[in-house]
């Protein structure tokens, strides 16, 4: 049985429907991300688990029971915000003993528990400090571990890591991972950071206006993207658009270069516009490069990223973007140069809705 | 949540009443001059005394003097303080606040034995001299609340950056001064001469004893010796106070929305 | 080098020379006339050192007037700070709506500027004994307040009279730091298992508390200054050090101009304390704050 069950979650603000139908269960010691664009209801569903919004529908059940009547206080969940909610006029120590205190566990108990939360966040130099005297990545360590030290049933975070700096978010996101997996506890996670999503979560729920749109593992959500939002939210993409030539033989065009599909096109006919997807990183242009496909262009623009070297051709009218790999041997295609791509036709996704 | 809310209203509820009653009785109070029914008389009574006129008067000049003067001391000091003194920031704010510290009747009392007529400054020897005196302990009174307006403004605005600009377009001191620093505090300016405007005008200790004809100490003498006139004067102040209160949200507002051009 | 020094030096001069008329104004028209009395109090007519003025000030009448105005002060900063707080309370999380903060911000930018005398005559109209509540008091409630033992020209009514301002005047100060208070202060405290009680004492509470407690002094400071609503209500029957240093300002009646010193530095004191207390909770608040 599952942990955590969210049953036809719904949730309006006055007339504005903000969740719809939301349906998700977790398994315990597991790691959910949901991942969405700004306003998609992310905080939303997770504050509705937390106690702090009341569902206008649906149930929300941890371990078999029922929320319904608990306030969050009676909840047993931990939770950290986005905007670092250390209380001020605590040291990092009382901060992280203050749940520890309201559930009356005795003072050499809490001192010991607090210790070993410290150790976990490597913080224990720091115990005596005031939360305006920590980075935002310290501040941030100490209220997962105030999160955590009361043992909640479940943890959640709020976009943890979107206060601070691009080299610190990497290395707090791999340390919150290191430690759900020690502690085993179950994990909700919002971001609206792919990546983040992508590198840290055993299942994603992406999110667009209220609604899962696609709940999988990174690897699908990447790679069998269930719909257009979702295909175009997650990694970049290449959408193309291409003229269908012949159903039957699932041949198309794009810029008058014939292809044929793997994928049944399915109910259309000759003349039709079908859009396709294609990721940067699947086709090469290097000579010896494998594929059953090819697709000639010229080259528009071609921008260094640091590992890789993303470039631009146009084939015809549509414009594919693809990546290849840096190395200090490489030698980047030029604007005006006329490249041939070769990729496997099955990397080639339709895209029908 | 719910016990809360109501809280919240009995709380309201409560402050209101303590607010609003002493003001209705007060206006009740005033329309009872004439027997067994309301009418203005009290209001008509001191509007047409001469002494209302004159004391009423005689504050009004001195608030303007007070504010002008005030003014031209607080702006370039807060200015200046800030472009090239600014280690001395917190002894000036400290001595600003010194009028919130030490009691104006304390203060007065050294003006009396330090300027009185056999002094080597007799301020109280004359009239005139007295009145310069009750203007400068005026800007005393008001100057923690002057202070702090002006130096609020001056820190939106980059004083230095906007020094700079002028000095480089070969503006003179008077010029940067008055062209450009004080139409860029004017909002700090406005809010310290409504509140200097609603101190000068009701305060009665100062002039009291500095023996001045002035609208707070006319105040205490018509309360001493009449009835009905007493709480028609008092929503009268009230309705000053209002007024100086009102323009200053006003301002503070207006500078709010359109914030002046550089 | 020595050209550089004398730029520097005339550069320094100048930078001094801009708040040269300010320097002028505080010496002239507050430190000088404050250390007068602070070293008149210590001095005989004669002109020589002494501490009889301070002794002097341990006579009955003048410790009674020194008492009766710090209970005062104290009974209407706390009853001010107490009220006014919890009016904040309600306009900031209480709820209600934003109008009714809005109005009661704008009324006490009013009220607390409404002192001095024509307050004395708004009390005197509202509770002096034909004011219009103990009129009604008695007329629809029967009530007989003068019978009661109460008195508008008493401590009770003075500090209920000052209240009027120093209650709008803790609104307008205790707002912007309950502002402060951030919603998730209150849910981390609320999901850590803590009742709303729990927050307030250990987290909001222990966060407001310089403010309060500053707010507080400078409420009593404001009143224990105060005179000239005292003044009007009463006269000079009611004896608070203010009152008193006005009738000696006056008329000499303690027959001892240094004594009259003492009294003023007395004063200075008392007010200086609260401020000290004031300026030390705001740094020991500085231990967690920037
Ligand atoms: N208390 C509220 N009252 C009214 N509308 C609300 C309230 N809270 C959220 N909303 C609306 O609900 C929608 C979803 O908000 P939510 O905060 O869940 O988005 P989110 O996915 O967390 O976005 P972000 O990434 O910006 O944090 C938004 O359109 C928001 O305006
Ligand atoms: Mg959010």
């Amino acid at each position: 049985m599952s942990f955590l069950e969210l049953a036809g979650i719904q949730k309006s603000f006055g007339p504005v429907q903000v969740v719809h139908d939301f349906d998700m269960t977790i398994e315990k010691g597991e790691f959910v991300s949901f991942l969405g664009p700004s306003g998609c209801g992310k905080t939303t569903v997770l504050r509705m688990i937390a106690g702090f919004e009341t569902p206008s529908g649906g149930t929300i059940k941890i371990n078999g029971k029922n929320q319904e009547s608990l306030k969050p206080n009676q909840r047993n969940i931990g939770m950290v915000f986005q905007a670092y909610a250390l209380f001020p006029n605590m040291t990092v120590h009382d901060n992280v003993a203050f749940g520890l205190k309201i559930a009356g566990m005795n003072k050499a108990a809490v001192d010991a528990r607090v210790k070993e939360m410290l150790g976990l966040i490597h913080l224990g130099h720091l115990a005596d400090r005031f939360p305006y005297q920590m980075s935002g990545g310290q501040q941030q360590r100490v209220a997962l571990a105030r999160a955590l030290a009361p043992k909640p049933q479940v943890l959640l975070l709020d976009e943890p890591l979107s206060a601070l700096d691009a080299k610190i978010r990497v290395s707090l996101r791999e340390e919150i991972r290191m430690i759900q997996q020690q502690l085993g506890i179950t994990t909700v996670f919002v971001t609206h950071d792919q990546e983040e999503a992508l590198s840290i979560s055993d299942r994603i729920v992406v999110m667009n206006s209220g609604r899962a749109d696609q709940i999988g593992t990174p690897f699908d959500i990447y790679n069998k993207p269930a719909t257009r939002f979702v295909a175009s939210f997650v990694g970049t993409l290449n959408l193309i658009e291409a003229t269908v030539v012949d159903p039957a033989s699932n041949r198309i065009s794009i810029g008058d270069q014939a292809i044929t599909l793997r994928e049944p096109l399915g109910p259309v006919k000759a003349g039709d516009t079908v859009s396709l997807a294609l990721r940067p990183e699947a086709g090469s242009i290097a000579e010896s490069a494998k594929g059953d496909t090819a697709l000639t262009g010229q080259v528009v623009s071609s921008n260094f990223l640091g590992s890789v070297i993303r470039t631009r051709m146009k084939v015809g009218d549509p414009v594919i973007s693809f990546d290849m790999f840096n190395a200090p041997g490489l030698s980047p295609p030029a604007v005006g140069d006329v490249v041939t791509l070769r990729f496997t036709a099955s990397d080639l996704l339709i895209i029908r809705e | 949540m719910k016990t809360q809310k109501i809280g919240a209203w009995i709380a309201v509820l409560f402050g209101a009443s303590y607010f609003i009653i002493p003001l209705i009785a007060t206006f009740e109070f005033s329309l009872r001059m004439r027997r067994g029914e309301y009418s203005f008389d009290a209001y008509r009574s001191v509007f047409s005394d001469v002494q209302f006129r004159e004391s009423f008067s005689y504050s009004i000049v001195m608030a303007i003097l007070t504010i002008v003067f005030g003014i031209l001391l607080v702006v370039p000091t807060a200015y200046w303080v800030r472009l090239r003194l600014p280690q001395m920031r917190p002894f000036v704010e400290f001595i600003t606040l010194m009028p919130l510290v030490i009691p104006a009747i304390v203060i007065v009392f050294g003006y009396l034995r330090l300027y009185n007529s056999s002094s080597f400054i007799p301020f109280t020897g004359s009239a005139r001299g007295t009145d310069l005196l009750l203007m400068f302990s005026f800007m005393t009174l008001s100057l923690p609340y002057m202070y702090r307006s002006v130096d609020t403004a001056m820190r939106t605005i980059d004083v230095a950056t906007l020094t700079e600009a002028a000095q480089s377009l070969g503006a003179s001191w008077p010029t940067i001064m008055f062209k450009c620093i004080f139409p860029n505090v004017m909002s700090g300016v406005l809010s310290g001469a409504f509140i200097t405007f609603a101190i000068v005008i009701g305060e009665f200790t100062m002039p009291s004893l500095l023996n001045r004809p002035a609208f707070g100490p006319y105040l205490q003498l018509i309360g001493a010796n009449r009835a009905y006139e007493p709480p028609a004067l008092a929503i009268i102040a009230f309705a000053i106070t209002w007024a100086s209160m009102a323009l200053l949200q006003l301002v503070s507002r207006f500078s709010k929305s359109a914030p002046s051009k550089p | 080098m020595s050209a550089k020094q004398a730029i520097d030096l005339k550069k320094t001069a100048i930078d001094w020379l801009g708040i040269l008329p300010f320097l002028l104004f505080a010496v002239m028209f507050l430190i000088a006339p404050t250390l007068y009395l602070v070293t008149g109090a210590f001095l005989n007519p004669a002109g020589e050192f002494t501490f009889d003025n301070i002794s002097g000030l341990f006579t009955d009448k003048i410790l009674a007037s020194y008492w009766i105005s710090i209970r005062v002060s104290l009974a209407s900063s706390l009853g001010g700070a107490f009220i006014g707080f919890f009016l904040a309370w309600a306009v900031v999380l209480g709820g209600l709506p934003s109008w009714i903060r809005s109005s009661l911000l704008t009324f006490s930018g009013v009220a607390s500027n409404f002192a001095g005398v024509p307050l004395a005559f708004a009390f005197l109209a509202t509770l002096g004994r034909t004011g219009l509540v103990t009129l009604l008091l008695r007329d629809w409630f029967g009530i007989n307040l003068y019978a009661t033992g109460f008195n508008l020209l008493s401590f009770i009514g003075l500090t209920i009279t000052y209240m009027y301002f120093q209650i709008p005047l803790m609104v307008l100060i205790i707002t912007p730091a309950l502002d402060g208070l951030k919603k998730e202060w209150r849910e981390a405290a609320e999901i850590l298992g803590a009742t709303n009680t729990q927050y307030w004492l250990k987290v909001a509470l222990p966060i407001l508390f310089p403010s309060i407690l500053g707010t507080t002094l400078l409420l009593f400071a404001n009143s224990f200054g105060a005179i000239a609503t005292a003044y009007s209500l009463t006269g000079s029957t009611f004896n608070i050090v203010p009152i008193q240093l006005y009738a000696q300002i006056r008329g000499d009646v303690l027959h001892n101009p240094n004594l009259g010193y003492a009294l003023a530095l007395g004063m200075i004191v008392i007010t200086g304390i609260s401020n000290l207390i004031y300026i030390w909770l705001r740094m020991r608040a500085e231990r967690w704050q920037k």
